[in-house]
């Protein structure tokens, strides 16, 4: 990824910022707004990012709440329950996502996990509700309910980082190394929900606060890699 | 309508053990405050207008005064009233309009703190005896709210009637003159004492028992949600008692009131030496400001003005 810099709402993209394709196609991702014949502007505040594989321009922004998509693997907590589904919390103030009763790995009506009001689940937007499985597998693949451990709250778009995962070289696309430095030092069980949320369980209530806090400053405070680094190499010192 | 979301299963079992080990999600000792900022606005003419930080915690306080009749029944007394908005800024599940029960009580205690225990003295609002005093508002917002808004706003509030500056007037015969800032330098309030709240919240030290409890100060939002009970408490820095407030929850013993009491003591002098520091910070700053433009000033001053309304 390049970036040709920030925009503000209402500033034009430059001509020479747009991917060059082959196709001649360009795609236009979320913050970007085409008025006809070729003026592409910004509609929000964020960094120009451009993809020339795909022609793809977008705008990359740390504001904003989460809106589902169909594929996300986010953490809802569970509001209430009803005879087919629960009906579940995503992002506050929103309304309810839901999951079937029986959308867990070979769930069926007598095997279906007991969830109560407050418990949380890792899951996946489908089409219109989340599940707690593959659908076309059937298999887990890591979702299900979390027990035990603790959710904190990042922005969007840091959680997103977070998932990029890493490239052939072993780098973090996403320039985060907080989850893979610490890694390193105390063992915990990780998930991260699209969401905005990350929860964190390890043997001891110390590390999970320790690396929360961790992940939650990175984001609030905007740390490079090297940073990232340093910090956690700093606190993990004393745990 | 909307609510406040209610944390997790998880969050709360998690933030219950981390408390019984002496551990915060933000790593500060349990009778810590967060960060605590106060800020005053940068006007040179605008006093009592105050912006208080605890944490994420974002409060601002804004005193107003205008001439006014005061109540028959108390014809010596000036007129002061807090006023307190919680609005969809501070907290999505604050409606505007709503009275939600945080509003209540924050502005029920603001009241018996400041007002009921004589912290500003109202007979110096006085200008002439049933007939004409000084109208004293504050106005207090939540701008953002991450739990300890009580705290937060009582010491705005404090901050903004001792920064606070009413204009000066003079009674000759039947007629009263009230000059504006730039005629003739502005008074401060009497303040008789002042008084902070401190507000500690309670856990249960083991589960499902409530002998013996965990005591915080300063709780963010997540605690607030987890705590089975609450202590304010309204001193000032020589340990005067002037409210104690306790709506609902576990009980507590007469003893721990009493630790409790103690603890919160010396809060209330660390919220007294902040807000010293931080008045004799502004009016440094004030006199530099007014220093550069004193000749202007002195040139103002010779002209003819034109007669105030009073």
């Amino acid at each position: 990824m390049t970036t040709p810099g920030v925009l503000l709402p209402g500033e034009v993209v430059p001509q020479s910022a747009l991917p060059a394709t082959k196709k001649g196609t360009l795609t236009l991702g979320p913050g970007l707004h085409h008025v006809p014949p070729s003026t592409i502007s910004a509609t929000t505040t964020g960094s120009l990012q451009t993809d020339n594989k795909k022609g793809a321009i977008w705008l990359e922004t740390s504001h904003g709440r989460y809106q589902p998509t169909v594929g996300d693997h986010v953490i809802a907590q569970i509001h209430h329950s009803s005879t087919e589904s629960y009906s579940c919390i995503l992002t506050p103030h929103t309304p309810y996502a839901i999951l079937g009763q029986l959308a867990f790995e070979g769930a069926n009506k007598k095997t279906r996990p007991q969830l109560k009001s407050g418990d949380l689940v890792y899951a996946r937007v489908s089409k219109t509700k989340i599940e707690c499985f593959n659908s076309a597998t059937g298999k887990s693949e890591g979702m299900g309910p979390l027990k035990a451990g603790m959710t904190f709250s990042v922005t969007p778009s840091f959680a997103r980082r977070l998932m990029m995962g890493t490239s052939k070289d072993g780098q973090a696309k996403g320039g985060v190394v907080v989850l893979e430095e610490a890694g390193e030092k105390v063992r915990f069980e990780v998930a991260v929900g699209r969401n905005g949320k990350v929860w964190i369980d390890s043997s001891t209530a110390r590390e999970t606060i320790v690396i929360g806090g961790l992940l939650v400053r990175a984001d609030e405070e905007g740390w490079g890699v090297e940073m990232q680094r340093k910090m956690v190499k700093k606190v993990l010192r004393d745990v | 309508m909307p609510s406040e979301v209610t944390p997790s299963t998880n969050n709360h079992d998690f933030i219950l053990t981390a408390l019984r080990q002496n551990l915060r999600l933000d790593s500060r000792p349990l009778d810590t405050y967060r960060p605590i900022d106060l800020t005053f606005s940068s006007d040179p003419d605008t006093y009592g207008q105050t912006d208080v930080r605890i944490g994420k915690t974002r409060v601002l306080c804004n005193i107003s005064c205008e001439v006014g009749a005061p109540y028959p029944d108390r014809k010596f007394d000036g007129v002061f009233t807090i006023s307190c908005e919680l609005g969809p800024m501070g907290s999505p599940a604050w409606e505007v309009g709503r009275q939600d029960q945080t509003e209540i009580i924050l502005s029920r205690i603001l009241e018996k703190t400041v007002r009921r225990s004589g912290a500003l003295d109202t007979e110096s609002l006085c200008i002439v005896a049933g007939q004409k005093c000084f109208h004293l508002r504050a106005d207090i917002h939540i701008l953002d709210h991450d739990g300890n808004v009580l705290d937060a706003a009582c010491f705005a509030l404090m901050a903004a009637l001792l920064h606070f500056r009413r204009p000066d007037v003079s009674i000759e015969g039947e007629e009263v003159t009230v000059y504006s800032v730039r005629e003739r330098e502005p008074v401060k309030l009497t303040m008789t004492h002042h008084p902070f709240c401190i507000t500690t919240s309670f856990y249960p030290s083991r589960q499902g028992s409530d002998d013996d409890l965990i005591s915080v100060l300063d709780t963010t939002l997540q605690e607030e949600q987890c705590r089975t009970g609450s202590l304010t408490i309204s001193l000032n820095r020589h340990g005067e008692v002037c409210n104690i407030a306790k709506y609902g929850g576990v009980g507590i013993e007469g003893l721990s009131v009493l630790t409790c009491v103690n603890a919160s003591l010396e809060k209330a002098k660390m919220f007294d030496r902040l807000l010293k520091e931080r008045l004799a910070e502004d009016e440094k700053a004030r006199q530099a400001k007014i220093g550069a433009m004193g000749l202007e000033l002195s040139a103002e001053n010779e002209r003819v003005m034109e007669r105030p309304v009073g």
